[in-house]
């Protein structure tokens, strides 16, 4: 019987590993508690991974941000359409959510930046590029 | 207007957006530069141009004669314009 608390499920977007709850199995979908980012769980000869869920699609991105939006008790302000008409635009270009608002395609970068999963949200009342924010 | 306005953005800035409609909506003539869509070489050189003048690599810069305006900015920018 192995013990699933001591468990971890790696995220491709944070790329980060959060715990694995009792109960979770393979094709499970869940939420990555660190970034929001749907994930549909597979196990693999180095443990447990997730898939993303509706990868590269604008329905991603929007669930993704709620998902990390609602986790956190952030809000969202009238640039929200903008910003995602941005990243949907890095995206296309770059292939990937970066931050619109940065010229570097990293994964750090990938929305919602380290530095938002890592508290700036909390120190400066708002992200880098004015996506989240702490509610007033 | 008769000055010679600059406007760096980058292609998904939605406030760089904002700042090249704010100009358009003024009837404002500037040339633009879409920094993230240029060639590797061109893209370090402007780089280098927009630390030297701002001191960061934040986007929209403006230049308005001697007037440099980070970010998009209104106040600073009917001011620098005289609109």
């Amino acid at each position: 019987m192995t013990d699933t608390s001591l468990e971890r499920v790696y995220c491709p977007v944070c790329q980060a590993r959060f715990r694995f709850a009792p109960g979770w199995k393979e094709g499970d979908s869940v939420i990555c508690p660190i970034c929001g980012q749907r994930l549909a769980l597979r196990k693999t000869p180095d443990g447990w991974t997730g898939d993303r869920a509706k990868a590269f699609s604008e329905d991603e991105i929007r669930e993704r941000s709620d998902e990390f939006a609602r986790i956190r008790g952030y809000v969202f302000n009238d640039m929200k359409e903008e910003i995602l008409e941005g990243l949907i635009g890095k995206q296309k270009r770059f292939g990937d959510f970066y931050c619109p608002c940065r010229m570097m395609h990293v994964p750090e970068f990938q929305c919602p930046c380290k530095p938002t999963r890592g508290g700036d949200v909390d120190r400066n009342g708002k992200c880098y590029c004015g996506f989240y924010w702490t509610k007033a | 207007m008769t000055e010679n306005i600059k406007v760096y953005a980058l292609s998904t800035c939605p406030y760089c957006k904002r700042t090249k409609r704010f100009l358009d909506e003024h009837n404002v003539h500037y040339d633009h530069v879409e920094v993230d869509t240029l060639d590797d070489a061109k893209q370090d050189e402007i780089l280098e141009e927009i630390e030297r003048l701002t001191g960061r690599q934040s986007f929209p810069v403006v230049i308005i004669g001697p007037e440099v305006i980070v970010g998009h900015d209104e106040e600073k920018l009917r001011r620098a314009l005289g609109i």
